[in-house]
């Protein structure tokens, strides 16, 4: 069946394009959460529920 | 206890936790199990043996199965995470809950709408849309409650006395949003009466807006609370850190942005379009990814302690846990390739593969908690380590007969439905030899689920004797937190994602629009039916005396064991006729395509056989069929048609749309009366004799099962 609405579906050049964005986006959040200056941070975070005092 | 994580100049003050509305929940959460899982057994048992129903219609399979589904996810996974929640949120922000009033209102509102579940599903009050059953003014309830939940959640993380927003609160704070846009969207609904309403989706809308709302329910009410309890508990448990702080950011983003997408693999082969079918099954196959950093991330947090998986039961509960939480993700996409589809929909691999997830992720998770919490809670030790650990054998031996047994009796049922000879034609063209086949697996996975059981009244044991050993003065946890003021003074550490998590407001906002993206790009195309339907194939609306009949099969749950919706399979179109179209389910609210065949798909069951056949076969299932399975609905000779009401029903389904001329809603009753006439005419002629034949229900059903598939404008 032919779907009027939604015939940008089949254009291979946005859904590749679609595809570049969020593969970029997740490499890009990849890289972002990798950064060195997060681990200090990661150690803290980490830390909190062992750290409520409660166990 | 002092915290060593904080500075040494920072001013301590001493605050009381909540703990007993974690008690409540907790309580709950046991007592709601047992209801759960006993109502499930029964169920098995129907299914291996039919007059387990002892012929009342409030417990047959059709009412009792929505009614156990409901009490496992929401009333026993419902209040095992609220009680994990409240628990570890006050830890976590270093608060007590920001309004012990709503608090209460949230749990006792939240026991009230289990409890009018509990009512209505028997009596036959359902929408028929899986986990979605419950009629209109339930809906409204949980939306309230949900809100109450919501303002309770948020204002303790406003009060909180801890920047940082640790992974477990990100998780919740993506359940509380996520769920409450999937209730009220999958709810919107006209009210008819009461405890009756109609979508306002029909067809494949009403089919797309449901499994996004099904399989998001099991996303977001079963996988990411209990991820955020998994990252509290099972770093408390072990003692130790989480393995991989970055992979949980990663695991939490993908989670949330992918899972919205992935409902329509509930509907492949399905007239519901193409792209969304692949949406579906391209997003589930991605899922993959982020489940299993999810499992790693909690099975490696025991890097080092693994010799507590020998001593420890709780231990051995969160590692069996994430095991069946990696092995029903990573079933969850292998079923949702196309191809594998094909053979597993429809199966009862698919409820094999649902408990593997409900009482081996769920449910696993649920006990490790109870054992780690009630002890804490009621300031005692556990009365038996011993018995806790017998619980974890036998409970883990249930799971596994019940998987074991189910995904054996899939691939049988998958296999035999479509086997073909090499004529081409079906080898087992009577559905009964399908059902009659996997019956002994039925029963051991009633032998399953007794074992599951068997465990849980070990662990209500224990739980009594340990809370009848505690103190009898019991007071709330106390601690000591830094100063709200002192903890936002401290300088902001302004990197990465650190940063966001000290934005809860703006983190909210994010997490919103990651699943909003997906919902609205799946959904919002198919508001415009029109575009999908074809007019040359357009059926005509159901009679007023069809939409009666179609109401009843709604009520009776006939969904939970009969399909309507013929895929474009060989052995299916050659066993029910050709595939189902857009246009066949049009005007179908709520759609009823069915998610399970324990007997034959009905799409085009219409005019396949006499009246009588269906009458007989109504009340006595084996008189035409010997071997069926199918329980007897004698009560629907007794009971009779509510006839005045299709006036409403019709005026209703005139204003969503459905063509009705003015003349048929006006005399909607008067004209399914003379329609019933016929019917019961024709049934008197062949030697039915039962006084006022034409006012019961049976009539309305047998004139809506008839009009199966024989809607369209024959060529």
């Amino acid at each position: 069946m032919k779907q009027d609405g939604l015939a940008f579906f089949t254009d291979t050049q946005l859904t590749g394009l679609g595809l570049v964005i969020f593969f970029s986006f997740f490499i890009g959040v990849l890289i972002w959460t990798s950064l060195k200056e997060n681990k200090a941070n990661y150690r803290k975070m980490e830390q909190i529920p062992l750290t409520d005092g409660d166990n | 206890m002092k915290n060593p994580a904080l500075h040494n100049n920072t001013i301590l003050e001493k605050i009381f936790y909540d703990d007993d509305i974690v008690k409540k929940f907790l309580l709950a959460t046991i007592i709601w199990a047992g209801a759960a899982f006993i109502f499930g057994l029964i169920a098995a048992l129907q299914l291996a043996w039919w007059p387990m129903n002892m012929n009342l219609e409030w417990v047959t399979f059709g009412r009792l199965r929505p009614l156990h589904t409901n009490a496992a996810i929401f009333a026993f996974a419902g209040n095992a995470i609220f009680a994990g929640i409240y628990h570890s949120s006050q830890r976590l922000l270093k608060t007590r809950m920001f309004s012990d009033a709503l608090s209460r209102l949230h749990f006792w509102g939240w026991q009230l709408i289990i409890l009018s579940a509990a009512i209505t599903l028997p009596l036959g009050y359902s929408q028929s849309k899986e986990y979605a059953e419950l009629e209109w003014p339930i809906d409204i309830a949980i939306t309230v409650i949900w809100v109450v939940f919501a303002v309770n959640f948020f204002g303790t993380i406003s009060k909180r006395r801890e920047r940082h927003l640790y992974v477990a609160i990100w998780f919740y704070i993506a359940t509380i949003i996520t769920v409450a846009v999937l209730h009220i969207v999958n709810s919107i609904e006209i009210p008819v009466s009461f405890l009756q309403s109609y979508p306002v989706y029909a067809g494949i809308q009403d089919a797309l807006v449901q499994w996004w709302y099904g399989h998001n329910a099991v996303a977001f009410f079963l996988t990411t609370p209990f991820l955020g309890l998994m990252y509290y508990y099972v770093p408390k448990a072990a003692n130790r850190p989480v393995y991989s702080y970055q992979l949980s950011i990663i695991h939490f983003w993908s989670l949330v942005f992918l899972y919205i997408w992935a409902g329509p693999h509930h509907l492949l082969y399905t007239s519901l379009p193409e792209w969304a079918q692949t949406l579906g099954m391209v997003f589930s196959l991605m899922l993959w990814a982020p489940s299993w950093g999810g499992m790693i991330n909690g099975l490696l947090t025991l890097r080092g302690a693994w010799h507590l998986l020998r001593t420890d039961p709780i231990i051995k509960f969160f590692v069996t846990a994430l095991t069946f939480y990696g092995m029903a993700t990573f079933e969850g996409p292998l079923l949702s390739i196309k191809s594998v589809s094909a053979l597993g929909h429809y199966t009862d691999w698919i409820i094999g593969h649902v408990h593997a997830g409900a009482l081996g992720w769920n449910g696993m998770l649920t006990f490790g908690m109870i054992y780690f919490l009630v002890p804490r809670l009621w300031k005692t030790k556990l009365y038996s380590e011993k018995l806790a650990t017998n619980h974890f054998w036998i409970a883990t031996l249930g799971v596994l007969l019940y998987y074991i047994s189910m995904v054996t009796a899939g691939i049988t049922e998958g296999l035999m439905w479509r086997a073909l000879t090499p004529e081409g034609k079906l080898v087992y063209p009577d559905f009964i030899e399908t059902v009659v086949r996997i019956v002994p697996l039925f029963w051991v996975r009633a032998l399953g689920g007794t074992f599951f059981i068997a465990g849980f009244f070990m662990m209500v044991y224990n739980v009594c004797k340990t809370i009848q050993a505690a103190p009898a003065e019991q007071s709330d946890s106390e601690a000591q937190v830094p100063m709200r003021n002192a903890v936002f003074a401290e300088p902001d550490p302004k990197v990465g994602h650190s940063k966001l998590e000290g934005m809860a407001t703006v983190f909210s906002v994010l997490a919103f629009i990651a699943i909003a993206v997906g919902s609205i790009i799946e959904i919002y195309p198919t508001l415009s039916l029109h575009k999908y339907i074809t007019p040359a194939n357009m059926v005509e609306p159901y009679t007023p005396l069809e939409l009666a009949g179609r109401d009843l099969y709604v009520s009776e749950g006939c969904y939970v064991c009969h399909s309507q919706q013929i895929r474009p399979i060989a052995a299916e179109v050659l066993r029910y006729g050709k595939a189902s179209t857009i246009e066949e389910s049009m005007y179908d609210r709520p759609f009823q395509w069915g998610s399970k065949r324990i007997g034959p798909d009905l799409a085009r069951v219409g005019k396949r056989y006499p009246n009588l056949w269906h009458f007989q076969h109504m009340i006595d299932p084996r008189a035409v069929t010997p071997k069926s399975i199918m329980p007897s609905y004698g009560w629907m000779v007794e009971k009779e048609t509510d006839f005045i009401m299709l006036r409403k029903k019709l005026s209703v389904m005139k204003t969503l749309g459905v063509p009705y001329d003015e003349d048929t809603v006006a005399n909607a009753d008067i004209k399914a009366q003379k329609e019933a006439m016929v019917i019961a005419e024709d049934l008197k002629a062949n030697g039915v004799n039962i006084p006022k034949l034409e006012q019961k229900q049976i009539i309305a059903l047998i004139a809506y099962l008839q009009a199966l598939g024989q809607k369209g404008k024959q060529p």
